[in-house]
This record gives C-alpha cells, structure tokens and sequence, in this order.
C-alpha cells in the first residue's frame, strides 16, 4: 500500500478546546467568549473552539482553560488534526471570511476617513492602525482583503502627511 | 530555593524570573520542565497551569507574583502592565511597549534555550526598571 506523501505533509495541527461553563453567573462566560473571539477561535461545536496549533494558541487556550476551571466549569485541551482534508479546508475557510470581513470594515471606515477635516482624520489613522494590528493577529489564512487593507490605512496616512491648506 | 517553570521561556516567565532573582530570591535556581507533573517537590512551580503562582482572574503570573509578594513597588507595576499585554494582548492597558518587547523576547526563544534565554533577559529588564524608575521621578520619559 503507498499513501501519497503529500496528503500527510500538508495536514494542519490544531490545538482545542473543550469546556463547559455554568449557564450563571453569565459574566465568566462573556469573558471567555470575548477572548477566544480576540483570538480568532473557530467554533467546531457548542464549547467546543478551535486554533491552529502553535505554542502561542496551545498556551492561550490552556490559561483559557485555567479561567473556565477557575469559574466553576471544565475544560480540557486537545490537540489534533481533521481527518478530512475537505473540512479542513472548509473550516480554515470560514476562519479566513472572519478576517476578511473585519478587513472590509477597515477598508470602508478608510475610505471614509480620507473625506474628514484633517484632525479627525488623524485620529482615525491612529485607530484604525490599531484595528488593522489586532486583525493581524487572529488572522491565521490570510484573505485578499489582507493586502487591500493595509493598501487602504496606507494611502489614508498619506493623506494625512500632506501639509494642510 | 528551587523554582520550576515551563521550558521555551517567553515573557511572563522571563519578566517572573528576573523579579524572583532580583526582589525575591537572590540566589534562585531554575529548572524548566515539559509538563506540570515533572516538577519535584522541593521546587515552586510558576506560570503553570493549576499552580498559585499563575495567571489568576485575568491577571498573567507577573501580576501574581506582585500580589502574592505584596511588592508595591509602582515601578514593578508600570512593568507589569506591559508584561500583561505582552503576553496575553488583552487591551486591559495601554501598553504600546508590549509589541517590541513581545516580538524581542519571541526571537530569543525561537534562538537560545531557556537558561541563556534568561541571563539576555535579566539585563533587560534591569534596563527597563531603571528607565521606568527615572520616567516616573522625572513625570515623563527620561533621555
């Protein structure tokens, strides 16, 4: 029997978790859910979360799972790999449109921005570079929209390194 | 006295480490471990899951060591508050120093092992007590 070599190479590793949280009080449960949003995590199932697997995701969903025992539930991490390579495109392309989507948004607030008087428009250079740093880091398949993006906060800084008058 | 971290230093432990040394425990030893469970009995373990000198609600283990040791230093705090965003990148504080330091010490890692890791970082951190120390006397950033 021969397994093609590359269908074993190209495998991605994930790193999950599992958990579960008392339905009250609902403020651990906000917690949790806002940083494993901040981390770009893709829901597989209810409590269920996942990332690709490097030693900065491992760690940040093992003291995710700390937090969730900590507040009276449990959790337990995995790490792992889809034994179909079809959903594993599928979920890594639901994570990308995630990102991509929060790109176009930046996108259009840039756009925007480059028609406001030039202090306002100052501003929203400074926080939409901040938008674009915090995308960056939970975007693990980049989209398109990546490039485009960064194009778009470019030309507004431009914009706003012109002299005014 | 012993200490046991988790091997692959990165900067909650690095940042631990040198305030053990220097505000704790002058002659610590450190031994980094794979697992949780290899740790022996006469070494503390910190910044692991399940131990008391950990991340605790919210705080990273740099936090911790601060409250449990009762360090109330404002300096060690100002620290502190880029330790935490370099490690956990919640937004918690504004800390735009924690990018720089996070990407240095990621390097670090990825090129020395944890014992050479620690005697760069020491010094490091040494540098960013003293610059935070003179900032905060001074009520801005020193020359």
């Amino acid at each position: 029997m021969v397994t093609p070599s590359s269908s074993r190479v190209e495998r991605a590793r994930w790193v999950l978790l599992a958990y579960r949280l008392p339905r009250e009080p609902s403020s651990p449960r906000i917690a949790v859910w806002r940083k494993l949003k901040r981390l770009g995590a893709a829901q597989v199932l209810d409590g269920l979360v996942t990332l690709p697997l490097d030693s900065r995701t491992r760690e940040q969903l093992e003291w995710l799972a700390d937090e969730v025992v900590d507040a009276g539930g449990e959790a337990t991490i995995w790490l792992g790999e889809l034994a179909s390579r079809t959903q594993e495109r599928t979920l890594a392309a639901a994570m990308t449109g995630q990102v991509a989507a929060d790109y176009s948004r930046v996108i259009a607030a840039a756009e925007q921005a480059a028609e406001e008087a030039p202090g306002q428009r100052k501003r929203s250079l400074g926080r939409l570079r901040r938008e674009l740093r915090r995308i960056r880091s939970r975007d693990y398949f980049p989209p398109s929209e990546r490039e485009q993006a960064v194009a778009a906060v470019e030309a507004l800084a431009a914009l706003v390194e012109e002299p005014v008058g | 006295m012993r200490w046991a971290t988790r091997e692959h230093c990165h900067v909650d432990r690095a940042a631990c480490a040198w305030l053990i040394r220097r505000f704790i425990d002058a002659r610590a030893e450190f031994v980094f471990v794979a697992d949780p469970a290899d740790v022996d009995d006469d070494a503390t373990p910190f910044d692991m899951r399940g131990v008391e000198l950990s991340h605790h609600g919210g705080d990273c283990s740099f936090e911790t060591f601060l409250r449990r040791y009762e360090l109330d230093d404002p300096v060690l705090w100002e620290i502190a508050r880029i330790v935490h965003e370099a490690d956990l990148a919640d937004e918690r504080f504004d800390a735009p120093e924690a990018a720089g330091l996070d990407m240095l010490l990621r390097g670090l890692s990825m090129t020395k092992d944890d014992e050479t890791m620690l005697s760069l970082t020491g010094p490091l951190f040494d540098g960013l007590y003293e610059f935070k120390k003179r900032a905060l006397l001074l009520g801005r950033d020193p020359a």
